[in-house]
């Protein structure tokens, strides 16, 4: 379960115990830090947490500012400074080298739009959107908190009093979507500042597994773990079969010219061929063809097999362009010697999850500069 | 003496601004909890108050909220960075540098400190109270660990160029500290700017309550200070000792007034000076302390040849002026502030200080410079 899948059902489980909640969020972060902006943690009355918004050296002392921000019912914009590595919260003294700005959000659940209720609309969404969390580096000044979320028309059914500010945030927002960057924003109108940070919110991708052997069984309960959409099909009954597969998997049986309409394609739906029968796999590998959208295909087995289904389609007439080459992984996963099925599933999801997030899955330390690029962290500074 | 007296002294102390005192009440009766309390609102609130009242600070001198820690006053401040910079730097050398016109806090610090093996150079001023940058530059050696010199001096009001000082001081790897006591609040004072590595400030020189002052220390100098007093571990162990929360939120609430138009403030106590200064220099024999030197805009410290101070405070009964300053003037001896500017223990003697504030009115400078040339001319025909 993702991150805000788990806070929003810890909100849930709290408001039925009459509970009442904070939300924490990091709004911005300067330098380095393990958590970036967008890490969240909901603490309850009861100082219960869920989620997480740094690697654990903040979230005692921001437990307190959670239950604080409840007793005042207000907002609350605290600043942790681990640029000295001095300061006596933190104390830890992880080597992270930042300043993180943390939004506190008392939740009022009789209000509609209120931040929970923002998040939830996130999560049931099945595309990209824009949060805007709006709050003001000058803490003695009102911190509105979580306000808008833009989908990919940029499209929003809340509101700010301020029609200017949300014309200007809007046309950020769509920069946040086509870059795909968080925004920073510092609105100037009248000699007063107003700070926003726009995050992009991306579904969870689908990872649809064609083979429902023991393998894609530890592939499915891997890639559970990430929180992503798994369907699974097979045309054996005795493999495709929900029992085997966890609960939240969608599992199909049928013929592979079948299953495609039930599966809604688009950029974030990645396939693993994984059926171990050569005609089963490349019968779907040649329906998958015609979806340019699909980001990665996956085949295991060794290269030769793979060049076998290449050979067998220039029989047909097919020849597949470079788009379709380059998104073909075979064989699948990236070189981590792994052997057993769940090293391979470990392997397969690291290779994913690299080319979704545009990266080349090199080790960290071969990087050069920061992990996370400096530059998008930024003020943008505008002028209203 | 019914009538109450012009107040002439505030660089001896200055009133509680009542915007301040209006903030700071709550803390006494309502939100009177311990800032160290992690485990209830009463806590949390105290904490809250004096993270405001920190960036308050920090914002005025353009420093990082961390690098502030918070002191009984200036005094402490001065003793926490003097010694415990010393203390853990001794193995990189055992030399300071300081001017001889400093305030007691740091000339008696350093006293201490060379009882303890530590040297010391005292830096002369020139008769207008301005150091020599060369010779602080010649003075500074491979054991040079330190120099610490005040920002404005509270008796004459002459302004260190810190800016040239820190220049020096950096290229040669020593470590910078200045006593902003007396400028805070008066000019800008900009720690990052300059680039001073130690920086000391007092609440009650600002509209504030007694009883509390800052130390800035700049984040590099992490582990570079040790404690001198230890307790509870707070102010990150530097300062232990329960928070003086009402008194930090005043200071906070008076640095925050400062922010709002020190511009303003600076100018309009400018422009008291001009007065007072044209007016008292019609005076035969009155000359104007460190008057060759850039002064802090508030503080006038004049001397009358062949008339005697402390005749000439007692006769001024409705002013309240000082002769030197209020730390030293229980035991009445020629400031060592004016006796290093060159001048004998006699003229020394017949100098008065007269610091405006934030209260001042033009008419009180008008009565305050009748007043003291009447009792010029008294003094002159009874001597």
């Amino acid at each position: 379960m993702r991150e805000l899948e788990s806070i929003i059902s810890a909100y849930e489980l709290a408001t039925a115990n009459n509970l009442q909640c904070t939300l924490a969020t990091v709004v911005h972060v300067e330098g380095s830090s393990y958590r970036k902006a967008g890490a969240r943690m909901l603490v309850d009355e009861n100082g219960v947490m869920t989620g997480a918004i740094s690697g654990g050296c903040l979230e005692g002392d921001a437990l307190n500012k959670a239950l604080h921000a409840l007793h005042q019912n207000q907002n609350k914009l605290i600043t942790y400074d681990t640029s000295d590595e001095h300061d006596a919260i933190i104390g830890a003294q992880l080597g992270c080298n930042g300043i993180i700005q943390v939004l506190f959000e008392p939740i009022d659940q009789n209000k509609n739009g209120n931040p929970i209720a923002l998040l939830k609309k996130l999560v049931d969404s099945k595309t990209k959107k824009v949060v805007v969390t709006m709050f003001n580096l000058n803490k003695r000044l009102e911190q509105k908190g979580t306000q808008l979320i833009f989908d990919q028309n940029l499209m929003t059914t809340q509101q700010l009093a301020d029609h200017g500010l949300l014309t200007q945030i809007r046309t950020d927002a769509e920069k946040v979507l086509k870059y795909e960057f968080p925004h920073f924003g510092e609105y100037i109108k009248a000699g007063s500042k107003q700070h926003a940070f726009l995050e992009l919110y991306t579904p969870p991708p689908t990872l649809v597994l064609v083979g429902a052997g023991n393998d894609a069984q530890v592939l499915s309960n891997m890639a559970a773990i990430l929180g992503w959409d798994i369907i699974v099909t097979d045309g054996r009954h005795t493999h495709a079969d929900a029992n085997r597969f966890m609960s939240s998997c969608q599992v199909i049986v049928t013929r592979p010219d079948q299953f495609l309409r039930n599966v809604n394609i688009d950029d974030r739906t990645v396939f693993v061929l994984i059926s171990h029968n050569y005609n089963y796999d490349l019968a779907v590998l040649k329906l998958l063809l015609d979806f340019p959208e699909i980001p990665y295909i996956g085949i295991l087995g060794p290269k030769k097999k793979f060049h076998r289904m290449l050979d067998d389609l220039g029989t047909e007439g097919i020849e597949l362009s470079a788009d379709q080459l380059k998104k073909i992984h075979s064989p699948v996963g990236l070189n981590l010697g792994a052997e057993t099925p769940a090293e391979i599933a470990l392997s397969i999801l690291s290779e994913i999850q690299a080319v979704l997030s545009n990266t080349n899955g090199q080790p960290l330390k071969d990087k050069d500069g920061a992990i996370h690029e400096k530059k998008h962290y930024q003020f943008k500074v505008t002028s209203l | 003496m019914n009538a109450k007296q012009i107040y002439l002294d505030y660089n001896a102390t200055t009133s509680t601004d009542q915007r301040v005192l209006e903030v700071m009440l709550p803390y006494f009766t309502e939100v009177y909890g311990n800032a160290s309390s992690v485990n209830h609102t009463y806590g949390w609130d105290a904490e809250e108050a004096v993270t405001i009242a920190r960036e308050h600070i920090a914002e005025l001198v353009n420093v990082k909220p961390t690098e502030i820690t918070f002191t009984s006053g200036a005094t402490e401040a001065i003793n926490i960075a003097l010694m415990g910079y010393c203390k853990a730097n001794q193995h990189r050398g055992n030399h300071m540098i300081t001017c001889v016109t400093e305030h007691k806090a740091v000339l008696d610090t350093c006293e201490h400190l060379e009882q303890l093996g530590f040297k010391v150079t005292y830096l002369p001023v020139d008769p207008s109270g301005k150091i020599q940058l060369e010779s602080l530059k010649s003075a500074i050696t491979e054991r040079t660990i330190l120099a610490t010199f005040m920002y404005a001096n509270n008796e004459t009001g002459v302004i260190h160029p810190m800016k040239e000082i820190s220049e020096i001081t950096s290229s040669h790897d020593v470590v910078l500290m200045t006593d902003a006591t007396q400028a805070l609040g008066k000019i800008p004072v900009n720690l990052k700017e300059i680039g001073v590595d130690i920086a000391t400030f007092s609440s009650h020189k600002i509209y504030g309550p007694k009883g509390v002052g800052a130390l800035y220390l700049s984040g590099h100098l992490k582990g570079d200070v040790l404690p001198i007093l230890f307790g509870g571990g707070q102010e990150r162990g530097l300062r232990p000792g329960t928070l003086n929360v009402p008194g930090i939120v005043g200071m906070g609430t008076a640095c925050e007034i400062i922010s709002t138009d020190l511009t303003g403030d600076s100018l309009r106590l400018k422009a008291l000076q001009t007065i007072l200064e044209n007016e008292l220099l019609t005076i035969e024999g009155l000359a104007i302390n460190g008057a060759n030197s850039p002064r802090i805009p508030n503080t006038t410290n004049f001397s009358i040849e062949g008339v005697d101070g402390s005749r000439l405070v007692r006769t001024l009964k409705n002013l309240a002026i000082s002769q030197g300053s209020a730390c030293t003037s229980s035991v009445l001896q020629p400031s060592h502030v004016l006796k290093s500017m060159g001048m004998s223990d006699d003229l020394a003697l017949s100098s008065l200080r007269i610091s405006t504030g934030r209260f001042t009115l033009e008419e009180e400078i008008t009565e305050a410079v009748l007043e003291i040339k009447k009792a010029v001319e008294l003094l002159k025909v009874t001597a």
